[in-house]
């Protein structure tokens, strides 16, 4: 799969509407999978090629543990940390080609945090697979 | 009681990280490459995001633990995860590659305030049919950067080569303590 500016336009609006609608959200970021920026609505402070490259070597890191341990497939990584928390979602529909990057503050209610991250890489995946099936 | 030793590989993509790391290992190597989206698709499918990792039995029951980081600067925080306990580190360089000297030059660039604080060792690998004059350009690229290293020719697929160069971190190892470590801990 390619992605163009239209798709990246597309994905942008997704993340935009993830970062309004979940409290407590300091960044979002859809990275590549070997570790480069596609689109971000990323918060002051936050180095997106490094967070993009970080995000695609935890989910690695996180599939291959998995696999190793013949504990299936990945859904979701989650990184909790004294003053933040890092979430990251596999994009369906993109062939393994995006991860959806999500950083909060602590105090972002994780439940809704993982269910909005969850729903915004549903409806990411679903602008990607109607563009390449148009 | 047999010892374990740490060894990280860095260098740029294509260098043979991945290749050596499970040439070598006798168990079957982690890895997490994942499939290129950029301009190195056009060298090759695959590219290590974290890292590859490998064990290596050696013949006097010690035991090589090999670590491959990622090619590009951009996964250069790799280094810090895989730091601790590190007795040295194996500079791969492709030497028939075209751009094997450049990559070299830029992994030395990306990784130079780490290479001044541990053992190093520059390994021109695939070097059968390597242009003249390689090895004396990365030696002076070296002196040029005050980070002097020994420099191999190997394959880094055969075992008596890496045994080769683990001997010579080791006596790295062994010159620095002289003047690294504080006595209690040599």
């Amino acid at each position: 799969m390619s992605l163009t500016s239209e798709h990246r336009a597309q994905c942008v609006q997704q993340l935009q509407h993830l970062a309004r609608r979940a409290t407590g959200v300091r960044g979002v970021m859809l990275a590549l999978r070997d570790g480069r920026p596609f689109a971000q609505v990323a918060g002051d402070g936050i180095d997106t090629g490094k967070f993009a490259a970080m995000g695609s070597s935890l989910l690695a890191l996180g599939s291959s543990v998995l696999r190793e341990l013949s504990a299936g497939a990945l859904d979701h990584l989650l990184v909790e940390g004294v003053e933040g928390r890092l979430v990251l979602v596999r994009i369906p529909e993109s062939g393994g080609l995006l991860i959806l990057c999500v950083l909060t503050t602590v105090d972002a209610r994780l439940g809704l945090v993982l269910g909005q991250a969850r729903a915004c890489a549903v409806a990411i995946g679903e602008v990607l697979r109607i563009a390449t099936r148009s | 009681m047999s010892q374990t030793y740490k060894i990280a590989f860095i260098g740029e993509p294509g260098s043979g990280k991945t290749t050596c790391i499970a040439a070598l290992s006798r168990i079957k190597p982690l890895n997490t490459d994942v499939g290129c989206t950029d301009e190195l698709l056009q060298l090759k499918e695959t590219t290590t995001v974290a890292l590859d990792y490998g064990e290596l039995d050696l013949d006097d029951g010690g035991r090589l633990q090999l670590y491959g980081l990622p090619g590009q600067a951009r996964f250069r925080f790799m280094f810090d995860v895989v730091r601790d306990g590190l007795i040295g580190v194996v500079l791969l360089v492709d030497a028939t590659s075209p751009t094997g000297f450049d990559g070299f030059s830029e992994t030395l660039t990306v990784y130079a305030e780490e290479l001044r604080c541990v053992p190093f060792v520059v390994a021109l690998n695939k070097h059968v049919g390597m242009p003249a004059g390689l090895p004396e350009a990365v030696q002076m690229r070296l002196r040029e950067s005050q980070l002097p290293a020994p420099i191999l020719t190997v394959d880094a697929r055969h075992r008596p080569d890496m045994a080769r160069i683990a001997k010579m971190l080791f006596t790295l190892l062994d010159y620095n303590r002289f003047v690294a470590i504080p006595e209690e801990e040599a």
